[in-house]
């Protein structure tokens, strides 16, 4: 009989059903985006998430780990992919990116201290082999036109769209005769949605508050001071479903309270600036992959500092009696 | 996110009942104009008294080191989650504590006696009306706010340094159980021969706060309260749910022994899985320790820094990042071990 240790008690989630939460949580803007625009994304969703956990399944059977075979966090993986490009993608880029995500840069990097997002890398390989599938304004269905992000209409067209169309998310403009034009990858449709579903997370202990919060407020104080809009910012392209779903991943940001807020400055910063000089729109991408390059840096600075801080206490005076 | 560990079967916010097999004392040992800062910690000597929070520490030496205090803390803040038997104490020997923490607080020259309990609102009119002559200090009700650590954050307003004792800032901390004991010697004359503790199967829905003969094996206690115990399926222990350890049917009840939790063992068993770097343990540290570091620095033997060192001097082996890992980490063991690493 293995002896138990203390503590005889456990509190709060556990791993196996933190993806679960975060994925039960996506699914819902796919549920609304596919009844609101008719668009079968839903299903994609689901079939691009099962496809991930196919991939981790494979992923055992061949290179055989001792890890524990959770595929949820793979579905996830796939799934956030799949949210955050056009739904018109085609299928192959689409299997290569989540191949690439999972075999590549998930499941290798497991246990290192440094590890990137992986949902993020698959969206980037995307973004560089496919430029013409991401910014695509396919045609889910015949008369729905869904484009890259607000944030390209304002850069290429100057339309920007009144604050009630960013939050709900249906423009009615210029164009409204001829197609209805949905906005964004359909992860990225429901702002409010997103940041509702996020304060969920948040509360069940799924994700933790700090990095998405001191990325958003870091982000809305660097657009303000490069003279942007800051709600428009805030509200269009993925700032609100990167907040909610990819800065908040456990696993490629700091472990550290200070870290995790270090790493959500340094994303919304840099995603700020890349906005603000560049014609990239999908500077949440480079963004994160920069936050998570820095993860290992500010666990380290963090746990010095603390180290320090507790010796300084040492030679405070104190009460001699 | 970090929440209040709660424990259905013990979360009693109302008075828990005490079974003692003998009665309430009904009058002060009148001998406390006879105390003095000498013969008082001989007399904790002489009836055996040690810290009876768990600790385990000579009562006596703690006492001569704390001469000169200005404030005596009355701990009861129950340590462990799930475990109310100083609170039990503080509401049925009110006679004894308060002997205890007179003449304790006389010995060592305190001006002032501070009663920190666990904040349940319905607890407080009872403890006021009881305790009318100390300052009554609620702590919020989360573990492990009792440690002596944080005790002392709270009063002081400022973290303790590493390595600082109570005595160096003025206070003392003695634990209700202890000062009950102290009570108990100098009204009835009994040194430490027994131990109030909290005896539960949570299982069975059973809860009891009683007091025990030191020296009774554990097997004796579970049949004098016809409990059942299968070895197979049930574990016990002692101490506490965060920092107790397991215990054998013919181990010995001992002056430190808070409590005896009859468990089930199967919710207990856990995998260990890999660290997802989610950082619940660094949330959920109340001392804001980086607790996978330092076990990542401990298993690879990185283990020279200042940095590293002062934050191992830190810990005190709460358990809570291992209670609130996500992926059952036993982080806390690992802990333990760096512990030795320390010069
Ligand atoms: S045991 Fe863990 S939670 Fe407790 S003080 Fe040590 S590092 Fe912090
Ligand atoms: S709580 Fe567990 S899984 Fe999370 S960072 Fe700490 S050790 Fe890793």
């Amino acid at each position: 009989m293995s002896s138990v240790k203390a503590p005889f008690l456990h509190s709060g989630t556990r791993t196996s059903s933190m993806a679960t939460w975060a994925l039960s949580a996506l699914l819902i803007p796919g549920a609304i985006y596919s009844m609101l625009y008719p668009s079968p994304f839903i299903f994609q969703l689901i079939g691009y998430a099962l496809l991930g956990g196919l991939a981790e399944g494979l992923y055992h059977l061949i290179v055989r780990r001792k890890l524990k075979f959770n595929p949820m966090g793979s579905a996830l993986t796939a799934a956030l992919i799949a949210a955050s490009v056009p739904p018109s993608m085609p299928f192959l880029p689409m299997l290569y990116a989540i191949l690439i995500a999972i075999w590549i840069v998930k499941l290798p990097m497991v246990g290192l201290s440094l590890r990137f997002n992986a949902a993020m890398v698959g969206r980037l390989f995307l973004m560089q082999v496919y430029p013409g599938s991401i910014v695509a304004w396919g045609t889910p269905t015949p008369d729905v036109i869904s484009t890259a992000t607000p944030q390209e209409l304002y850069r290429s067209e100057g339309f920007a769209l009144e604050l009630p169309q960013l939050l709900f998310d249906r423009i009615e403009g210029v164009w409204e005769e001829l197609f209805l034009l949905v906005p964004g990858s359909p992860g990225e449709t429901f702002p409010v949605l997103l940041l509702l579903l996020g304060g969920l997370l948040c509360y069940r202990g799924i994700i933790a508050w700090r990095a998405p919060v001191a990325f958003l407020l870091s982000f809305a104080i660097a657009s303000a001071a490069f003279g942007d809009s800051v709600l428009f910012n805030l509200f269009s392209s993925a700032t609100i479903f990167s907040a909610a779903f990819i800065v908040s991943d456990p696993v490629s940001t700091p472990m550290s309270k200070g870290g995790k807020i270090g790493v959500g400055i340094l994303i919304g910063v840099s995603n700020a600036v890349i906005r603000h000089t560049t014609y990239y729109t999908e500077a949440i991408v480079y963004a994160v992959l920069l936050g998570n390059l820095f993860s290992p840096l500010l666990d380290r600075t963090a746990f010095m500092l603390r180290g320090r801080r507790l010796n300084q206490r040492l030679s405070q005076p104190h009460w001699a009696g | 996110m970090l929440r209040r560990i709660k424990i259905d079967w013990a979360d009693l916010p109302n008075f828990h009942p005490l079974e003692t097999p003998f009665p309430a004392p009904e009058r002060i040992y009148p001998g406390l104009e006879e105390i003095t800062p000498e013969s008082f910690p001989d007399f904790l000597n002489e009836i055996g008294l040690v810290g009876m929070g768990g600790s385990g520490f000579p009562a006596s030496e703690k006492l001569r080191a704390g001469i000169g205090a200005h404030t005596l803390v009355i701990n009861g803040v129950e340590c462990e989650p799930g475990i109310t038997i100083d609170q039990t104490v503080l509401l049925h020997h009110a006679l004894w504590v308060q002997a205890g923490a007179n003449a304790s607080a006389k010995a060592i020259g305190a001006k002032r006696v501070i009663l920190a309990v666990k904040d349940h609102p319905a607890q407080m009119v009872p403890l006021q009306k009881l305790y009318p002559d100390y300052d009554i200090v609620p702590f919020p009700d989360r573990y492990p706010t009792g440690a002596e650590k944080l005790i002392l954050k709270k009063l002081t307003g400022n973290m303790p340094a590493p390595g600082i004792r109570p005595y160096q800032l003025g206070y003392i901390v003695q634990n209700v159980v202890s000062l009950r004991a102290i009570g108990r010697a100098m009204i009835d004359g009994f040194p430490v021969v027994e131990r109030p503790l909290t005896l539960a199967a949570p299982a069975s829905r059973f809860y009891k706060n009683t007091i025990v003969p030191i020296g009774l094996s554990v097997r004796e206690i579970l049949a004098a309260f016809d409990l059942l115990y299968d070895p197979a399926r049930q574990l016990i222990v002692g101490g506490g749910l965060m920092m107790g350890c397991e215990m054998a049917l013919d181990d010995l009840i001992e002056k430190t022994t808070t409590s005896l939790l009859l468990l089930d063992r199967a919710p207990l068993k856990k995998k260990e899985r890999n660290c997802i770097r989610c950082g619940a343990c660094n949330t959920a540290c109340p001392l804001d320790l980086h607790p996978y570091s330092l076990v990542e620095r401990i298993q690879k033997g990185k283990t020279h820094s200042t940095a590293f060192q002062a934050q191992m001097t830190e810990c005190f082996l709460c358990g809570v990042c291992s209670a609130v890992c996500p992926s059952d980490i036993p982080l806390v063991q690992t802990l333990t071990e760096g512990k030795k690493c320390l010069p």
